[in-house]
Order: C-alpha cells, then sequence, then structure tokens
C-alpha cells in the first residue's frame, strides 16, 4: 500500500513540475524555477523509494503482491531474484521510471549550465509524468487478494496453525490467504544475460529522450541551430548504449536461447532496432548541421521520430497488437494501459510535429551551396537510406496492425521480407559509408576524389574476386560483400591518418570500420552457414558438415532437475567436447534446449539439442484411452473394452503369488473386426509385459500402464503401446539424441565489428562533449 | 544542385516502390487447410493439434508429424521442419505457417497459443498457499 502511494505522490509532484516549468517557459521568469525542481526533485525521490520497496519485497519474497509472486520464487539466487524487478510489465515500466529519474538529475544539471533547463525539463517532466501515470494503472503493488479474489478472500474461523494471512476486516471475520511461494522466473530468462541486458536496454531507451527534449526546446525558443550542438553528445550517447543492448540481445538469443543465431527479425528485437537506426541517421544529419547548417528541418523530424519510435516499439511490444503473429507471447496489459500507451504517441507525435509545422515557416532556408561531390550529399543519401531501412522494418513489424486495418485480419510478414528488404539499402550504406569519408565539405576536387577511390576499390575487388574463386556465388552478395570490404579498406586508410593526427578524431572512421566488419560476418556466418540435423545413436560415431565426427556418450544431470547431453567432437584430430542442456519446465510446460557452441578463430561450432529418443519408443507410439473408448492407430481403429482381470484370485495377489492380467482391445479395419488381449504377468513382484498381434495390421500391442478405477469403473484407463515392427525408423538399439550442428565461418567478425561500433561510439561522445563543453561556457 | 534533386527523389520513389512490392510479396495470409490447398503460397493456418491421432518425431527426417484440424473443421497432416515445439502439449491452439504440398502441409514454422495467463494462474495460486 505505501508503495502504491508513494507512486502516486511522485505522479503528482511530476505533474507539478511539469506546471511550474511551463509558467516560467511562458512568463519568461524564474519565479517558478525553484518549485519546478523541487517537484522533479520530490518526484524523483518517490520513485526511488517505490523502487527500493518493490525491490526489498522481492528480496524478502512477499507474496503478499501478485507481482512478487508472479515472476520470482524462493529458490532463485539473488542476482536473478534481483533481475525479477523487470521480469514483468509493471516492474519493467518501473526499472524505466527509475533510470528516467537519474538521468533527470544530471540533465537538470547539464541544461542548466547550457541555458536550457526551463524547455528541457519542461518536455522531461511530462515524459516523467507519462511513465509515472503508466505506473499508477499498472501498480506493481497490487495485493494478491485483489488479483485472485475468489480464490483468496475467506471469511470464518481461521485454521490452527496458519501464519500466511492478513486480517481485510476483522469485526466481519474476513481474512485473505497468500501464497508462501512464487510462481518463479520464466527459465528461458534464468542466465546472467537477465541480470544485464535489460538494463543497458532500458538505459538506451531513457537516454533517447533526451534528444528528443533538446529538439523540443530548440522548437519551444526558436533555436534552430545551437541546440544540435547540446544534443549531439547525448544522441551518440543513446545510440552507443542502445547498440550495447541490441548486441548483447543478439549475444543471448544466440549463445543461450538457441536460435541457431543472433537475430530472428522478432518484433520485440525489431522495436529496439527502428529507434536506434533512426538515431545512428539523426548522429549523421546532426554532424552535417553543425558544419555547414543543412538540415535543420531534418534534424527535428529525426530527433521527434527516434523517440516516438521508443514509444511505438513500446507499444507494439506492450500492447499485445500483434497477438499471435509472433514467437514471443505477450501479455494483455488491459485496457488502460493500452489506451495510456496509445495516448502517450498520440500526444508526443502531435506535440512534437505540430509544433515543428508551427515553426517551419519562421526557419532559416540555408541556400545549398554543396555539390554532388560533397559529404554533405553523401551524409543526406547516407542518413535517407538508413531511415529506409528503418522504416522497412517498422512496416514489417507492424504488418498485424497494418493488413488488419486494410484487410480486417492480421497477418505477419515473412522473415525473408526483412532479408530482402535490407540487402540493397546494406550495399549503399557500405558503399557510402565508404565514399563519404573520401569526399571534403562543400566540394572536392574529382580527380583526387577518384585517385583516393583506387586503392580500396582495387582491393575491394581483388577480394570479392578471390571469394567468387573461392565458391561464391549469389550476386547480390558479392556486391555487397565488395560494397563492406570497399568501405572497411577505405574506413581503415582514413582511419589511420586521422589516428595520426588526433586520434580523438578517429570515432567516425572507428565505428564505419566496425560496421563493415559486422556486414562481412553476416555474409559469413548467415549466408554461409552450413547445417544439418544428425541421430547420434549412444556411443557411435557420426560424421558431419565435411569432416566433425561426433559422438554422443551420454547424459549427466545437474542441477534442479536439468540435464547436459555430452558430445565429443573430433575435427582433423582435435578433441573437443560440448554439452547442450536439454530439460522439462514446469514454468514453461515444454522442453528448454540450451545450445552448446565451440568457439574458433575462425568459426563457431553450433550444437543445438533437438530431442533424446529412448530406444523402446522408437517406432512406437503410446496411448491412453478410457473404458469404451476407441481411437485410430495408422490404419485400424483401436477400441479399450475392459481389463480382464479372469486369472487374478484375490488370494493369490495377497500372498505375493503370480497372476496375469489382461487388456481386452478390439481392432478393427474395413469393416473386420477382431479382439486381442496384451497382458501383465506379475511373478512374485516381477512384472513382465506380453504384447498381442493384431492380425489385420500385424501391429504389437503392449500395455504400458493400467489404471483401474474401483468405484467408478467406466472411469478405468489403461495406457498402451503400439508398434509397427515393419517402421523405417531405427528400432531397437541405444538412446539416440538428435542434434542440430551448425558452422557458423567468421562469426567472430559480428562480434568484433560490433565492439568497434561502440568503441567508435565512446570516442565520439568523448569528442562530441569536448566540443559541447568547449564552445558552450 | 539538380542532378543531386533527382538523384534523392529517385532513391526515394525507388525506396518507397521497392518496400511495398517486398510488402505484398512476403506479407503471409491467416486461411484454412482448403484455402491452403489451391494456392502455393506460404500461409499461416490456425487450428488445433488432433490429440487421438497423437504426434511422431522422424529422427532420421528431423520432422515432426502430427494431424490438425483447421478452425473450419478440416483436418490435415502437418509436417514440421524440426522438433516438437515447447508447448506443444498444453496449447490450446496452434498456428502453422508453411505451404501445401502432395497431400500433407509442410511446416516451416509453429506457434502455439497457451491458456489464458489468468485462468491458469487463478489455479496455480492455490496450490502455493
Amino acid at each position: 500500500m505505501i508503495g502504491n502511494i508513494v507512486v502516486k505522490i511522485a505522479f503528482a509532484s511530476a505533474f507539478l513540475s511539469v506546471l511550474c516549468y511551463f509558467q516560467s517557459y511562458r512568463k519568461r521568469s524564474g519565479t517558478y524555477l525553484p518549485y519546478a525542481r523541487g517537484s522533479f526533485h520530490i518526484a524523483v525521490l518517490g520513485v526511488m523509494i517505490a523502487a527500493a520497496l518493490l525491490l526489498f519485497y522481492i528480496l524478502t519474497h512477499q507474496f503478499q503482491y501478485t507481482y512478487v509472486w508472479n515472476y520470482s520464487s524462493t529458490d532463485l539466487p539473488v542476482p536473478l531474484l534481483i533481475s525479477t524487478f523487470y521480469a514483468g510489465q509493471e516492474g519493467s515500466f518501473m526499472l524505466w521510471t527509475l533510470y528516467t529519474c537519474i538521468l533527470g538529475i544530471f540533465l537538470m544539471q547539464y541544461s542548466m549550465r547550457k541555458g536550457y533547463e526551463t524547455e528541457v525539463m519542461a518536455v522531461y517532466s511530462v515524459i516523467l509524468s507519462f511513465l509515472l501515470l503508466m505506473l499508477v494503472v499498472k501498480n506493481p503493488f497490487a495485493y494478491i487478494w485483489d488479483t485472485f479474489p475468489n480464490e483468496l478472500i475467506r471469511s470464518g474461523p481461521l485454521q490452527a496453525d496458519m501464519v500466511n494471512f492478513v486480517w481485510l476486516d476483522q469485526a466481519r471475520g474476513m481474512w485473505a490467504q497468500f501464497p508462501t511461494e512464487g510462481k518463479g522466473l520464466n527459465p528461458l530468462l534464468q542466465n546472467y544475460w537477465m541480470v544485464i541486458h535489460p538494463q543497458v536496454l532500458f538505459t538506451g531507451f531513457t537516454t533517447m529522450s533526451v534528444p528528443f527534449t533538446f529538439a523540443m526546446a530548440g522548437l519551444l525558443r526558436r533555436d534552430y541551430h545551437d541546440w544540435v550542438k547540446v544534443a549531439k553528445p547525448w544522441t551518440v550517447f543513446a545510440a552507443a548504449v542502445l547498440g550495447t543492448g541490441i548486441m548483447l540481445g543478439g549475444f543471448w538469443a544466440y549463445e543461450t536461447l538457441g536460435w541457431g543465431g543472433f537475430w530472428g527479425w522478432d518484433p520485440v528485437e525489431n522495436s529496439s532496432l527502428i529507434p536506434w537506426l533512426i538515431s545512428v541517421a539523426s548522429i549523421h544529419t546532426m554532424m552535417s548541421q553543425r558544419r555547414s547548417g543543412t538540415f535543420v528541418r531534418t534534424n527535428f523530424v529525426l530527433a521527434i521520430l527516434s523517440y516516438v519510435l521508443v514509444l511505438y516499439s513500446t507499444f507494439l511490444t506492450r500492447s499485445g497488437v500483434l497477438g499471435e503473429t509472433s514467437v514471443h507471447s505477450f501479455v494483455d496489459p488491459g485496457m488502460w494501459a493500452y489506451w495510456l500507451l496509445l495516448a502517450f504517441i498520440t500526444i508526443f507525435t502531435t506535440a512534437g510535429f505540430g509544433l515543428l509545422v508551427m515553426r517551419l515557416r519562421e526557419m532559416p532556408k540555408i541556400p545549398v551551396e554543396h555539390s554532388i561531390l560533397s559529404r554533405e550529399f553523401a551524409l543526406f543519401l547516407g542518413a535517407s537510406t538508413i531511415v529506409f531501412v528503418a522504416m522497412f522494418v517498422l512496416i514489417g513489424t507492424s504488418s498485424p496492425i497494418i493488413t488488419e486495418i486494410l484487410e480486417g485480419k492480421k497477418s505477419a510478414v515473412d522473415q525473408s521480407f526483412y532479408v530482402k528488404t535490407t540487402l540493397p539499402p546494406g550495399i549503399l550504406i557500405a558503399l557510402l559509408s565508404g565514399i563519404g569519408q573520401l569526399l571534403w565539405w562543400r566540394n572536392s576536387k574529382k580527380g583526387k576524389f577518384f585517385l583516393s577511390l583506387l586503392y580500396p576499390f582495387v582491393g575491394a575487388l581483388v577480394f570479392t574476386g578471390g571469394l567468387i574463386v573461392f565458391g561464391m556465388r549469389d550476386i547480390p552478395i558479392a556486391i555487397f560483400t565488395f560494397a563492406s570490404a570497399f568501405s572497411l579498406f577505405v574506413n581503415v586508410l582514413v582511419g589511420y591518418r586521422i589516428f595520426k593526427g588526433n586520434p580523438r578524431f578517429a570515432g567516425g572512421s572507428i565505428a564505419h570500420i566496425g560496421l563493415a566488419l559486422m556486414f562481412l560476418g553476416f555474409v559469413s556466418s548467415v549466408r554461409y552457414d552450413d547445417k544439418a540435423t544428425v541421430s547420434l545413436e549412444k556411443g557411435k560415431t557420426v560424421e558431419v558438415l565435411s569432416g566433425y565426427k561426433l559422438t554422443y556418450v551420454g547424459y549427466h544431470p545437474l542441477e534442479r532437475e536439468r540435464y547436459a547431453f555430452n558430445v565429443e567432437v573430433e575435427k582433423d584430430g582435435r578433441r573437443f567436447s560440448v554439452a547442450p542442456i536439454m530439460y522439462y519446465s514446469d514454468f514453461s510446460q515444454g522442453l528448454v534446449r540450451n545450445p552448446d557452441i565451440i568457439n574458433l578463430f575462425t568459426k563457431d561450432f553450433y550444437i543445438s539439442p533437438l530431442s533424446l529418443e529412448e530406444p523402446q519408443k522408437n517406432g512406437t507410439r503410446s496411448v491412453t484411452l478410457r473404458k469404451g473408448e476407441s481411437i485410430q492407430v495408422s490404419d485400424v481403429s483401436v477400441r479399450f473394452v475392459d481389463f480382464d482381470f479372469s486369472d487374478v484370485q484375490k488370494g493369490k495377489m495377497l500372498e505375493g503369488g503370480s497372476f496375469v492380467i489382461g487388456a481386452i482391445l478390439e481392432i478393427e479395419k474395413n469393416g473386420k473386426k477382431e479382439r486381442i488381449v496384451p497382458k501383465m504377468k506379475n511373478t512374485r513382484g516381477e512384472i513382465e509385459y506380453v504384447m498381442a498381434q493384431s492380425s489385420l495390421n500385424k501391429n504389437e500391442f503392449s500395455i504400458v500402464k493400467m489404471m483401474p478405477d474401483r468405484e467408478d469403473p467406466s472411469n478405468s484407463k489403461l495406457e498402451f503401446s503400439v508398434r509397427d515392427p515393419q517402421s523405417t525408423s531405427a528400432a531397437k538399439g541405444e538412446e539416440t539424441l538428435i542434434v542440430e550442428a551448425s558452422i557458423k565461418p567468421f562469426i567472430n567478425l559480428v562480434w568484433v565489428g560490433t565492439l568497434t561500433v561502440v568503441l567508435g561510439f565512446i570516442v565520439t561522445v568523448y569528442r562530441r562533449r569536448q566540443e559541447a563543453r568547449g564552445e558552450g561556457e | 544542385m539538380k542532378i543531386k534533386i533527382i538523384i534523392a527523389s529517385l532513391i526515394i520513389l525507388i525506396g518507397i516502390v521497392f518496400g511495398a512490392v517486398s510488402f505484398m510479396e512476403s506479407s503471409v495470409e491467416y486461411t484454412g487447410f482448403s484455402a491452403a490447398k489451391s494456392t502455393h503460397r506460404k500461409v499461416h493456418v490456425k487450428g488445433e493439434w488432433v490429440r487421438e491421432k497423437g504426434g511422431e518425431f522422424d529422427a532420421t527426417k528431423s520432422q515432426f508429424v502430427f494431424y490438425m484440424r483447421d478452425d473450419d473443421d478440416e483436418e490435415m497432416k502437418v509436417v514440421l521442419e524440426g522438433a516438437k515445439p515447447n508447448n506443444f502439449e498444453v496449447a490450446t491452439s496452434i498456428v502453422v505457417k508453411g505451404s501445401y504440398q502432395n497431400g500433407y502441409f509442410h511446416a516451416s514454422e509453429l506457434l502455439t497459443k497457451c491458456p489464458s495467463k489468468y485462468e491458469g494462474d487463478a489455479e496455480s495460486v492455490k496450490k502455493m498457499l
């Protein structure tokens, strides 16, 4: 209850802060500023208390709170227990709000120093208020008996030894019982990635709001140029953090979730990629505006768009609109949260673009002076291509909504849509990221420019030519490879020159080198991966994927009823062992599979377990029938008539003597009927099952389990198995592990590339911060 | 100056057309098995697993074979590339993505829809008292 009240107070004071900041903007006076700052800080304090409370409830297992019960349990280790804070919607909104608050403290200081406080913080408090309103609606502090009143609220006398209850109304004898154990955390989330990845992602989402607030501030105060300088380090920082978050997500999917790759074009992944792309485009156009005053409007559009898209992505993945079209299951957040999110997007979009349109006419028109061979034009083309990629991904991800509006029913685009639409822009981006580095601002000398293209061009040509000789036959992929190699060579050359001069200016080249490496990694590891599904009979060596000898040697239990399946791998005399994991999870009521990877310098050998086939089950199926029921098994119909207890004499059974129980099955095929009786023989406690063969289709029927019901004989059940002796599947023998083995050539390029991109971003943040500081004070 | 504008608008135009065409091509419709039979395009079919007929994993081909009844009550054999999906047994409905081939539906993907969370939760909260 306290938590709830604290959240409401925080919301009220955040709202007060909005009013005060806007008042001081309108009156252009500092009278209201102390109140605005004060109430903002109260809101921050409130959120911190609320977050601390939630964490405390989680750590002390207070299952009287629905949220705590829903996502945590007593058996979780502490880091994972902490991570359940943001395992559900309510908690992840809480985390987002908390980060917005923490960032808000720094932003207030920063904007004060730059003289932007009133406008920036006015908009920022609106964002905070909305997030807090969301928390009021999606309250993480709801009591469990309010969520499940029918199950938990009782009246009347208490049980003597009960401790897990609270009085709701002692006078009327009303009380509620609460659980002593929680439902626990989804096993797929139970690893260290869960501890880092969401944190980084939400930091990224939070920082994305800063360029937006600066753009809005710029519009509010009719400052069309200087805001860019102040906002730029934040934009680069946001892109760096969100990019890191996306990369960690990809690595998580690859390493633990067993998706087979690092990217699945899933709505959840796409929804963080879209705003990231826009922010990257925005970095490029901001740079151009700083240099030559171009792209004034574009920069406003992109800064507004990047945050609106963060909100839209949140809406897509949290409102349940995507329905059944994704592998992720989206929990319906309830009507209130749905409309609130929608209102959030609408208001920010109309406010942002509305204000932009209002100011459009008075914005200075910069006469375009740059030629076609200018860095400005290359940046423009590059940025628009990136925006195109973002739009394609956005359209694809929103396809269930689009098709529902157009055709009345939801359908999702196939994954191939993304591959197809991003490849041509990818080629363009790679080329431009090379060419742009060789061009000068305003205009370049033709001769010099073409001369500088020569070495990288020839280098890329030789590189790609080599690969074509080696077997690369796919033309678009070859062009993409050429473009990426070209960009790599250009940026290495240019980067080296810059680095010799002033390392701090090398951020751009470093990021582009990373990008080119990443692109090459995409080609090698995704387009030229090699896959095979293998059945590994225990102890028998099977050779797959030219030269990998796999031997399944058995499984061993890990903690918490998980099993590791040991596979020996031998390649050219080198030996490795891998142990992918499979286990049955009560939580998701299904098999959970974790892959294992051998990381070699030039490739990954990736083993993902599919299933373990026990020997007796091969070629057989097992069926459970109630008395009188029938079922179709291959080409015959089988009815369970009754148990046959005729051989059982009570005396014998009690003495532990031998007896036989049969199960009468009626087999029917094309109108012909017959009865067969598989039996269970009990010889002094030793049980033996005797199969019965049908003369109609030669299948063998055996008893697996008998479930007679003495009180209601018609409810007796029988589990039996049917085996087709002619079945082609490997019948007898050892247990067999089915795995998918794949080779991902040069996947290390993807990881090294992304790290290099992030490094480039960091160098740039550092430099832009110096720039913003040096000229701003 | 003029060339720049032409290049820029050309790129934008190509982008839009390219995006729209790819979208139309890649959109995978939701239909029933009867409609899937008449087209060879990739479609989504929603329905239920025919529990009585079981399901079998063919280890040699790495395919999971089962029978499915779509929302129009039409039944068809489905061959899924890969192992039996998680949650398959508890799913209230399933969606397969793929195309019809001689006599069966060849699915490349399968999504499971699980019982409403609230109902499940009301049951499980009682067990944890």
